[in-house]
C-alpha cells in the first residue's frame, strides 16, 4: 500500500458544492469588510466575486481599503481586469492617455455608439472641443436662467400632483411629503440636457424614456435590448432634426434674448473630421452621450448631496446660512459618494506598477471611489464634512488640483479625458439646490419611509449606487 | 521625426515607478487614437444570454446548455463581465488554436506572476523521450497494482481510486518520488496545478505549494544532479548544465495534470451511464481507443483554453483588440452540430469523428477531431518518426486505453452504486466526475 492512498481519500472527502456558496456574501454592518480568508502573513485575501454580490454594491468602501492597502493594482482574473485604487496611481495614468487610452472602452459604445469616451490624443480633443465650449464659461453662465425656469416649473407642478393624489406628493396637516427623485432629480438634469441641445419641450418626456432605457442598457447589462432598441428611436428622431439644420442652421437666445450662438447640434453639422463632415451616425452617437451621461451623474449627485446634507443638519445649517458653501457641499458630495464608478483604461504597452505586470492591452479599471476614500490624501475618508480641509473645492480645472495639501475630487477624472459636463452638472446641482431650498421650509428626511438597512432600523448605505430615493417632509406656508 | 523616449523605468509625478517600453509619441503603430467599437443595431443584442450566467452555479455544473445558446447565437461573444471574447464554433475555435502568428497562449507561470521563475523543460527531446518510455513502462505496473488492490474487495470508487489514484501514481513512479512521500508529494502538485485560478484560496494555496515542492525537490535534484537514476526529474537535470530546481517545478507546473485523471473519470461515467456503448468499449481495445477519443469529444475535461490576442485582428465581422482574452470553448465546439451528428449523444464508434488525433491539421482524414485539453496547433509534423517521442495526446491516450483493459481483467460486473455527474470544483476547473461508486466482482 503506498502513502498515495492518503491523498486519494483527501480527494474523495471533496465536496463539490464547497466553492459553490460563496458567492451569495453576507451582508455586513457598513464599513465592515467580510472575511474572504487571510493570506500566510495575514493579509487579507479577496474574492473577486464579491464585486458582482449584493453586499459590494451597498457596502463598497471596506473593500476598497483592503484593495488600496494591500493590493494596490490587483489582478482579478475571473473579471479579467486589473483594479487601480489609489489617488495617486489613478491620476498618473488618466494624465497619461497615450500610455492609458480610453479604448477599446466599448461597453457603452455598443449602445450610444462611438463617442470621444473611445477616442484619444487628437481625434478626443478634436470632437470633444465641438461642443465643450457650449459647457464651460459664458455659455454657462448665459443658461443659468434657464435652469433655474425648468426647476420652478417642475417644483410648480407639485400643487397639481398633491391635488390629483400621487404617491409621491401628498400633503398632510401642513407638511408636504415628496420624493425627490421622482418629482424632481430624475427628469431635471435631461430637462436641462434637452434645453442645451435645443430640443423642443415636448420631446423631453420622450428623451427621459431613452435615456432611462440606455443607461440601463449599457455594458451587456440584463436590459441590452431595450438600452439598443432606445437608441435606434433616439436616431430615427435625431437623424430628421440633423437633416433639418445641415441645410439651415438654428441658433441659441438667452432670456433676454441676446444671442448665445449657434446650437450644438447645428454645430456638430457644420465640423468636419479629415476633410469630412460627421455622419449622422456620429452626431447621434454624440448626442446620445450628453443624454446619457448628462442624467444619471447629475440626478445621483442632487439626490446624494440632499441626502448627506440632511442628515449632517449642523452643515445643512451651514449651507442655509451660506450659500457659497453649496459649492463646498457639491465638492464634498462627490469626493464622498459619488455617481460614477470609475473609469476603464488599456495599457497601451507592457507596464510595471507595485510589482504587477500588466501586458499591453489589459484592461485597467480605475476607481474613482477608491480614490476619493484613499486616506494618503484625504483624512478620514468616510466622514462626510463639507469643511474639510484636504479638498479642493473651488473652479474646476483639467489638470486637477493638487497644492497646499489639498486635492481635487476624482469623480469627474482629471487630464484630458476631464467629464466635460463637470462644469454644467455642477451648475444644475447648485442652481437646483437654490432654488429647492427657497421652495422648500424647514426640509427633513422621513426617515420612516426610507429604505432601511439590513438591520431594519438604520439606513441603507448608499453604496456605489446613488440613493434611489430620497423621502423629504417640509412645511407648507 | 519620432521622438522616443528611453526604455528606462522612471517615476512619475506622483513617484510610482512605472517601467514602459519605448514610446513613439508620434505615429507609434501601437498607439491608434480612432475608435475600435462599433454600435450595435437593433437584433444584434446578445439578449439570450447574460454574462454572469457564465460564471454562474449552472454553468459549473453543466455548461453545456448554455455554450450552445453561445455557439447558436452569438460565434464570437463579447462578455463585458469577464472582459472576454467567447469562441465557441468548432471552425472558429480551431482557426484560433492554429493561428499562433495572431494568438499567444499564456504559461501558467503568468496567471502565478512568477515569469522569471524557472525554464519549462516539457518539450526537451530528452524529456520527451524519458517521460515516452518510462510512462509506457511504469504504466501497466501501476495499473495492475491499484487493480489488484480493487479487485480484493466488491466495491469502490472509479474516480479517486482508479482514475485519480492512476494518474497521480504514474507521475510520482515516472519522477522516482520515494513511496513514503508519495501522499505528501501529489498533495502539494495538486495544489500547485489548481493555484492558477482566479480564486484567492486556491491561489495563496497553490503558492505555498510552489515553495514547498521548491524546498522538496531541492534535495533531490541535488543528490540526481551526481547520481542521475532512470527517472523524470533525472532526465530533466540531464537537459544541460544549468538546470536548477526551479526549472524542474515550472516543468512540473506547465504539465497538462488533467487530461488523464478527468478523461480516464469521464470515460469511466460515459461507459457505465451508457451500457450499449460499455459493451461495445470491451470487445476489442480498438474501440476502447475510440470510446476514449469519443470522451474527449463527448465530455472533454478542459472546457476551454484562453488565448489572448497579440495584434488588433478582424475576426467574425468585429475588430479584436491587442491584449484581448479569447475563451476558446472545446467544449461547445465539441457538441456543434455543423460538425458532429447527434452531438450530445455519447458514440464509441462514430463514423464523423476522425479515429486518430489531430496531427498537422484537426481535420485529417476529412473527418474532424474532438478538441481537448486546451490543444494548441496541432503537430508541425504530419506523421511523427519512429524514432521520436509520440505526443503527449498519443501517450496519454495510449495508457488510458491500457490501464482500463487492465481494470476490465481483474473485476467484472461493474454497476453503479447512485447517480454520479460531472462537475467543475470552481468555475474555469477540469470538468469531471468526482465521484463514481461502483460495485463489482473480482475475476
Amino acid at each position: 500500500m503506498s502513502s498515495v492512498e492518503s491523498f486519494i481519500e483527501e480527494l474523495a472527502e471533496i465536496n463539490d458544492n464547497d466553492f459553490a456558496s460563496a458567492k451569495d456574501f453576507p451582508l455586513m454592518p457598513e464599513g465592515e469588510a467580510f472575511d474572504m480568508g487571510k493570506a500566510e502573513d495575514g493579509t487579507p485575501l479577496i474574492d473577486p466575486r464579491i464585486f458582482d454580490s449584493q453586499e459590494f454594491f451597498r457596502n463598497p468602501y471596506p473593500y476598497y481599503r483592503i484593495l488600496r492597502d494591500h493590493y494596490p493594482v490587483f489582478h482579478d482574473k475571473l473579471h479579467n481586469c486589473y483594479w487601480v485604487t489609489r489617488y495617486d496611481d489613478i491620476t498618473e495614468c488618466y494624465f497619461d492617455d497615450e500610455g492609458f487610452n480610453t479604448i477599446p472602452k466599448g461597453s457603452s459604445s455598443g449602445v450610444l455608439g462611438n463617442t470621444q469616451l473611445e477616442l484619444s490624443g487628437v481625434e478626443h480633443r478634436r470632437r470633444r472641443n465641438l461642443y465643450g465650449q457650449h459647457l464651460v464659461g459664458q455659455s454657462l453662465k448665459n443658461r443659468v436662467p434657464a435652469i433655474e425656469r425648468l426647476a420652478d416649473e417642475m417644483i410648480d407642478d407639485w400643487d397639481k400632483l398633491a391635488a390629483s393624489g400621487s404617491d409621491f406628493v401628498s400633503d398632510q396637516n401642513g407638511t408636504r411629503t415628496i420624493e425627490l427623485s421622482t418629482v424632481f432629480a430624475n427628469e431635471f438634469p435631461v430637462r436641462v440636457v434637452c434645453e442645451v441641445l435645443g430640443f423642443p419641450k415636448e420631446a423631453q418626456t420622450q428623451f427621459y424614456y431613452w435615456y432611462n432605457s440606455m443607461m440601463s442598457g449599457l455594458g451587456g447589462s440584463d436590459t441590452h435590448k431595450q438600452g439598443v432598441e432606445a437608441r435606434q428611436d433616439l436616431e430615427d428622431y435625431v437623424a430628421g432634426i440633423v437633416e433639418q439644420r445641415r441645410v439651415k442652421p438654428t441658433f441659441l437666445y438667452d432670456s433676454e434674448g441676446k444671442l448665445i450662438g449657434k446650437d450644438i447640434i447645428t454645430k456638430l453639422c457644420e465640423t468636419r473630421v479629415d476633410g469630412d463632415f460627421l455622419s449622422t451616425e456620429e452626431i447621434t452617437s454624440n448626442i446620445a452621450l450628453i443624454v446619457a451621461a448628462g442624467g444619471e451623474t447629475t440626478r445621483g449627485a442632487i439626490m446624494n448631496m440632499w441626502t448627506l446634507l440632511l442628515r449632517h443638519p449642523d452643515q445643512f445649517a451651514a449651507v442655509v446660512a451660506n450659500d457659497d458653501n453649496w459649492d463646498r457641499a457639491f465638492h464634498e458630495t462627490l469626493r464622498h459618494s459619488s455617481s460614477i464608478g470609475g473609469q476603464p483604461r488599456h495599457n497601451t504597452f507592457d507596464v510595471e506598477m507595485h510589482g504587477v505586470k500588466v501586458p499591453a492591452g489589459s484592461l485597467m479599471q480605475m476607481v474613482d471611489f477608491a480614490a476619493n476614500h484613499d486616506e494618503r490624501i484625504f483624512k478620514d475618508p468616510e466622514t462626510f464634512n463639507i469643511f474639510r480641509d484636504d479638498l479642493y473645492s473651488g473652479k474646476l480645472l483639467r489638470s486637477g488640483y493638487r497644492k497646499e495639501g489639498r486635492c481635487s475630487h476624482m469623480a469627474f477624472g482629471v487630464g484630458p479625458h476631464l467629464c466635460p459636463g463637470a462644469w454644467i452638472s455642477h451648475q444644475e446641482a447648485v442652481v437646483g439646490a437654490r432654488i429647492l431650498l427657497g421652495r422648500m421650509k424647514n426640509p427633513r428626511i422621513n426617515e420612516d419611509k426610507m429604505p432601511k438597512d439590513i438591520d431594519g432600523t438604520s439606513p441603507a448605505p448608499m453604496g456605489i449606487v446613488s440613493v434611489r430615493q430620497l423621502w423629504l417632509d417640509y412645511d407648507l406656508a | 521625426m519620432a521622438s522616443v523616449i528611453k526604455n528606462e523605468p522612471f517615476a512619475g509625478r506622483n513617484g510610482v515607478v512605472i517601467s514602459k517600453r519605448p514610446i513613439r509619441n508620434e505615429g507609434s503603430p501601437e498607439y491608434r487614437t480612432y475608435e475600435v467599437h462599433q454600435r450595435e443595431r437593433v437584433g444584434e443584442s446578445t439578449e439570450k444570454i447574460k454574462p454572469a450566467q457564465l460564471i454562474s452555479e449552472a454553468y459549473r455544473q453543466n455548461p453545456y446548455p448554455l455554450l450552445e445558446i453561445l455557439r447558436e447565437n452569438y460565434p464570437c461573444y463579447r462578455d463585458w463581465l469577464s472582459n472576454s471574447y467567447w469562441i465557441t464554433p468548432y471552425n472558429e475555435v480551431t482557426s484560433i488554436f492554429t493561428d499562433e502568428a495572431n494568438f499567444e497562449t499564456r504559461p501558467k507561470t503568468w496567471y502565478y506572476g512568477l515569469d522569471y521563475l524557472g525554464r519549462d523543460l516539457g518539450q526537451e527531446p530528452g524529456v520527451l523521450e524519458a517521460e515516452e518510455r518510462l510512462i509506457d513502462a511504469q504504466g501497466k505496473l501501476v495499473a495492475a497494482e491499484i487493480s489488484g488492490a480493487l479487485a480484493s474487495k466488491t466495491s469502490g470508487d472509479l474516480a479517486t481510486e482508479f482514475a485519480a489514484q492512476y494518474s497521480i501514481q504514474l507521475l510520482m513512479t515516472t519522477l522516482a518520488i520515494p513511496e513514503e512521500d508519495t501522499g505528501r508529494f501529489a498533495s502539494i502538485f495538486w495544489r500547485m496545478q489548481r493555484g492558477t485560478s482566479w480564486n484567492p484560496q486556491l491561489q495563496q494555496e497553490g503558492r505555498k505549494a510552489i515553495n514547498a515542492l521548491i524546498s522538496y525537490l531541492d534535495p533531490i535534484v541535488t543528490q540526481r544532479t551526481s547520481q542521475p537514476g532512470d527517472d523524470l526529474i533525472s532526465a530533466m537535470i540531464q537537459v544541460d548544465s544549468q538546470v536548477t530546481v526551479q526549472d524542474v517545478v515550472v516543468t512540473l507546473l506547465e504539465r497538462d495534470h488533467e487530461t488523464l485523471q478527468g478523461a480516464l473519470a469521464n470515460m469511466w461515467f460515459l461507459l457505465l451511464t451508457h451500457p450499449g456503448e460499455f459493451e461495445k468499449a470491451c470487445s476489442e481495445k480498438r474501440l476502447m481507443k475510440l470510446a476514449y477519443m469519443e470522451t474527449l469529444r463527448h465530455s472533454t475535461p478542459v472546457l476551454s483554453a484562453h488565448r489572448f490576442a497579440r495584434n488588433e485582428v478582424e475576426r467574425y465581422g468585429r475588430l479584436i483588440p491587442k491584449g484581448s482574452r479569447l475563451v476558446c470553448s472545446a467544449a461547445a465546439a465539441n457538441r456543434d452540430p455543423r460538425i458532429f451528428k447527434d452531438p450530445d449523444t455519447f458514440i464509441v464508434d462514430r463514423k464523423d469523428m476522425c479515429q486518430r488525433e489531430p496531427r498537422g491539421q484537426y481535420r485529417a482524414d476529412g473527418l474532424a477531431t474532438g478538441i481537448a485539453f486546451g490543444l494548441g496547433k496541432p503537430s508541425l509534423q504530419p506523421a511523427v518518426p519512429e524514432d521520436q517521442p509520440r505526443s503527449h495526446y498519443a501517450i496519454a491516450r495510449d495508457t488510458a486505453v491500457t490501464a482500463s483493459q487492465i481494470l476490465l481483467q481483474h473485476i467484472e460486473n461493474i454497476e453503479l452504486i447512485d447517480e454520479p455527474h460531472l462537475s467543475s470544483l470552481t468555475v474555469g476547473e477540469m470538468h469531471t466526475c468526482w465521484k463514481l461508486p461502483v460495485t463489482f466482482k473480482a475475476k
